[in-house]
């Protein structure tokens, strides 16, 4: 969200000028005709060269128009404006505070160093204080927020955005009431911000309104309505608003990608869980295949949040499933820290709606739905509880913690880049932790920081209990902070709880950090021997590598290097086991899963192959022979029901041997006692294929007099 | 053509002899190499297996070779004969010339044609499963002959992945989809054309090849869908009756002369079928499933006779 620049009235004031070409340039702009406002823009330019301000002026209104697409880079033209400002002056504070605007709306780190540079330049720049009050809430962080935002109404005492700001951190902390109201478009807009970056969208809208009440001309409030209407299923309204901002030059790629989302939906079926009713959205095309798998994971992961969370749902819970990827992702737009597979809001209202990658929209191994699923479920139980009070880092911990509860073998893995941030001890405080979220330092940091959510609700859980998870969950809710919530819960001192969990974290990967640059190398002479075919080599130093690091379970794992080293020496039994041992700590490559599951059908161990596979399922259940290996197992197990599933799996993944597929289906239904639907299937396999002497043969049986 | 038909057709020819020809050309990197040679060795295995004697595998061998092995072909092979080509590799387009890239001197596709040209064997089938080989239907089309392309045209130049599903087609049940125990081309074509499809979707990659059929002699090749032929262009008719692989003992019972009578009846009730798939859109879904039970009843029935 772009927050109020500073006016017009002061900023021409400020600058010496030919006033009235640059009033037709703002005038253009502020008419919103942007192709005009450009073309003045860049005469001037042009006619002054040496003139930074012009080039501001120019950045400033990209920023406005804000649109990135194939012909459109105006974010990147605003920058490289800026920095052409402050090539010509290096000490350009509006060229600076103008780049600081573009790393806050990108959420990057460099924000708050950038606006404290651009107060050093010029203090009395208002615009680059407002943004350090900006950032520090962005960061929960009221009581710093508070003293910026101050520090603002000093250098202009009707500054809405700070006012708006001291607002927002009143109502933040459950004040129903502030004297900071600032009764004002850009003032109300800079409160709803805050609201939706607190997952609070039922009244961050009901501010975006009150600011478009005031100033109907307000087309970012206009569009951020738009997209949290959209964020909470309110798509016909949501429509309405970002077409009104997009034909008045909003254009911005937030507001472009959601109008375009919005006109996606028609793409999608919709259906209910049979258990909890809850909605399902799914792409027409995956639909039949994802269905079933979706409908049962979703009932059961709501069953068992209800039993632990201790409480119901009482609004309905909506799963959006999108093939593809781009459509996910202008869902999670705007929103900081959100994660890469899945984002889920909720509101009073309205009740739940996640939004997630389909299995479809990534490459097979790099996503386990099914894991993502019950992440983004327990948002919807922890912001229900919480009526979305909850800080980021607690919602985002327990979603963490909750991803292995179904089986220990969900659940991320530590990475590299983790391992390396604990040794660095660069994991951050739990007062501070908000900030890995929201303004994180590196991509990177984003990743760490659910890592260390995730451990502390872990450590928490196993050394107070999980009562004390949702006694916090309760202080949350009473808008409660982190400081006091851990004193309280745990009766320790934020510092010393720190203390504590840094250190059980360095006992845990002590061993990996310590041991990784042997086991880098280790790797490296690993996958030469390998490509060597040298597997005594293999074998001797994959043993040691494995135990240093067991959790590394990615592309080039040691396991996989090693059961194809066991296999090339034919022992079967040793390639097994170091394939379930890489199955059992998380590993997740579909192919790699299925060479387990025909070794182990090869070994006569068919239960167990079907386990692997029904583990696939939850990972890329895309693959038509994986289902038809499945059902055939299943069968065989007399796993009748289960049978019948995998088979229309394949049914429903447009099979090249159509035939054969409604045979195995019709086979799953015999044996489960069904042949009427036997018969249909057998029809159905038969009119593919007349000549198929199988299904006539099984037609036969199942027409003669006896049956 | 229905399956009654195909057995009969490979009655009257029973004498007939089909050769096969799998080049694989040169890959440029060991990767390659191993690759194409995996296909090709793939291929000849599964042909082998099925019973074919006249299957001769080439790994990258010079165009004197090739030369020399469609000389002899030709002065082997039968005008009832027929003539199975698969090239396996790269090759390039310049605009002009389509060439196959093997050591020494590349094979143009001009070459290539007149070398086929000349062997007798009436029912022919090329499939070109290297880059850049939708350029070599101009000069490979002719009656009487299938050629498959992995590319749509020359330019898509990307190394190609058909030939692996190509080879798998002629191994896995699941090809046969209308259950006769053989892999026609066009079932073969078909079975690659879909894996392809779903190695790149799978993959998230942008599709770089698109497979095409050409038998008609006169097209530039088509991407047919489903099952059959291509209803507006017929493309693919006669790929679906070019036996490339037989999975079962289907040849073994067409020799059979005590069958005939039965394999008429079993015709007419497949013909009968056709017929009222033809008009399933038009009917009652009630009634035609019923009607379908009926027919595919008997026709289960007297298959089990015929199998007696």
């Amino acid at each position: 969200m772009t927050l109020p620049r500073l006016g017009t009235v002061l900023f021409l004031a400020a600058l010496a000028i030919p006033a009235q070409t640059l009033q037709q340039a703002e005038a253009y702009r502020k008419a919103r005709n942007f192709g005009e406002a450009n073309n003045t823009f860049r005469d001037l330019v042009a006619q002054n060269p040496k003139n930074p301000d012009y080039r501001v002026r120019w950045g400033r209104m990209f920023l406005d128009h804000g649109a990135e697409d194939s012909t459109h880079h105006d974010i990147q033209n605003a920058s490289d404006l800026f920095h052409e400002a402050l090539a010509i002056k290096k000490d350009d504070a509006d060229a600076e505070v103008g780049l600081a605007l573009i790393a806050a709306d990108e959420f990057t780190g460099d924000a708050e160093k950038l606006a404290h540079q651009a107060l050093d330049w010029n203090p009395k720049l208002i615009e680059a204080q407002e943004l350090l009050a900006r950032i520090a809430l962005e960061d929960n962080n009221n009581e710093k927020a508070a003293a910026e935002a101050k520090k603002a109404l000093a250098i202009d005492a009707s500054s809405p955005v700070a006012k708006g700001i001291l607002a927002a951190v009143d109502y933040l902390s459950g004040k129903k009431e502030s004297s900071w109201e600032p009764h004002d478009a850009r003032g109300y807009e800079t409160i709803a911000h805050f609201f939706v970056m607190n997952r609070r969208y039922e009244e961050g809208i009901e501010y975006f309104y009150k600011a478009i009440a005031l100033d109907p001309t307000l087309y970012t409030a206009h569009a951020e309505l738009g997209l949290n209407l959209m964020r909470l299923s309110q798509n016909d309204e949501a429509y309405k608003e970002l077409s009104l901002a997009f034909t008045n030059g909003r254009q911005d790629s937030t507001t472009t990608n959601t109008l375009r989302l919005i006109d996606s939906y028609k793409k999608f079926v919709t259906s209910k869980t049979p258990q909890y009713g809850a909605e399902l959205k799914l792409g027409k095309k995956e639909a039949d295949l994802l269905r079933p798998y979706f409908e049962a994971e979703i009932d059961k992961c709501i069953a068992t949040y209800e039993k632990k969370y201790k409480i119901k749902l009482t609004q309905p819970v909506t799963v959006e499933v999108y093939p593809d990827h781009e459509d996910f992702a202008v869902r999670a737009l705007g929103m900081p820290g959100m994660g890469a597979l899945g984002v889920t809001f909720t509101a009073k209202s309205f009740g739940g709606a996640i939004a997630m990658d389909s299995p479809s929209g990534r490459r097979p191994g790099d996503f386990h739905w099914a894991e993502t699923l019950w992440h983004e479920m327990s948002h919807v139980f922890t912001l229900t509880m919480t009526d979305s009070h909850v800080p980021r880092w607690f919602t985002e911990g327990i979603a963490v913690h909750e991803e292995s509860g179904p089986s220990p073998e969900w659940g991320d893995r530590i990475t590299p880049d983790i391992l390396m941030a604990i040794k660095n001890k660069q994991l951050l405080p739990i007062s501070e932790l908000d900030r890995g979220f929201i303004h994180p330092r590196s991509p990177m940091q984003v990743i760490v920081s659910y890592y260390q959510a995730g451990k502390i609700c872990d450590f928490i859980t196993d050394k107070w209990g999980w009562d004390t998870i949702l006694a916090m969950l309760k202080d949350y809710a009473n808008d409660v902070d982190t400081p006091t919530v851990i004193r309280k819960e745990l009766k320790l001192e934020p510092e010393e709880f720190d203390k504590q969990f840094f250190a059980l974290v360095e006992a845990q990967n002590n061993k990996s950090i310590d041991n990784f640059p042997v086991w880098t190398d280790d790797v490296k002479t690993i996958a030469a021997a390998s490509q060597a075919k040298d597997y005594d080599t293999v074998i001797k130093l994959g043993l040691q590598a494995r135990d240093l690091y067991p959790d590394y379970v990615e592309t080039g794992s040691v396991y996989e290097f090693l059961a194809k080293a066991y296999a090339a020496k034919n022992d079967k039994a040793g390639a097994v086991d170091e394939l379930q041992r890489y199955v059992k700590n998380g590993g997740r490559d579909p192919s790699t899963m299925k060479t387990l599951a025909d070794d182990l059908t090869a070994d006569g161990k068919k239960k167990e192959a079907a386990a692997v596979l029904e583990r696939v399922n939850y990972i890329y259940p895309m693959d038509r022979e994986q289902h038809q290996q499945l059902g055939l197992l299943l069968l065989d197990l007399n796993e009748n029901a289960g049978a019948i599933r995998e088979f229309r799996a394949v049914l429903a993944r447009d099979p090249i041997d159509l035939a054969q597929a409604h045979f195995n289906l019709a086979r799953a239904y015999n044996q489960n006692h069904q042949p009427e639907q036997a018969k249909d299937e057998l029809i159905a396999s038969l009119e593919a294929a007349p000549g198929f002497r199988p299904a006539q043969k099984l037609l036969l049986e199942l027409s003669s007099p006896e049956k | 053509m229905r399956l009654a038909s195909l057995l009969l057709f490979s009655a009257l020819c029973a004498h007939a002899a089909t050769y096969y020809v799998i080049i694989s050309g040169l890959g440029g990197e060991p990767d390659y190499e191993q690759r194409f040679k995996g296909w090709a060795n793939d291929i000849d295995s599964s042909l082998k297996k099925a019973g074919e004697s006249n299957v001769i595998t080439m790994i990258a061998p010079t165009r004197d070779q090739i030369r020399a092995r469609f000389e002899t072909l030709a002065r082997d092979a039968k005008p009832n004969d027929a003539l199975v080509v698969m090239l396996i590799g790269h090759g390039t387009y310049d605009g002009v010339d389509y060439k196959f890239n093997i050591p020494g001197p590349d094979i143009t596709g001009a070459e290539l044609a007149s070398l086929l040209d000349r062997v007798p064997a009436s029912r022919q089938l090329i499939v070109n499963a290297t880059s850049s080989s939708g350029a070599s239907i101009e000069f490979l089309r002719k009656p009487n002959r299938v050629v498959i392309a992995a590319t749509r045209s020359g330019t898509e130049k990307n190394a190609t992945i058909f030939a692996r599903f190509w080879a798998e087609a002629l191994r896995e049940p699941a090809a046969d989809v209308d259950k006769n125990d053989a892999v026609s081309a066009l079932e073969a074509f078909h079975y690659a054309q879909r894996k392809t499809k779903e190695f790149f979707d799978t993959e998230k990659r942008l599709a770089t090849e698109h497979a095409v059929i050409e038998d008609t002699g006169k097209g530039s090749g088509v991407a047919t869908t489903g099952n059959g032929p291509d209803p507006d262009t017929g493309e693919g008719k006669l790929a679906s009756t070019f036996t490339v692989v037989r999975l079962g003992a289907n040849a073994a019972m067409a020799k059979d002369p005590a069958k005939k009578a039965l394999l008429d009846q079993k015709e007419r009730i497949e013909n009968a079928i056709d017929e009222l798939k033809y008009q399933k859109a038009a009917m009652a879904a009630d009634d035609y499933k019923k009607q379908l039970t009926r027919l595919l009843l008997e026709l289960s029935r007297l298959q089990a006779e015929i199998d007696k």
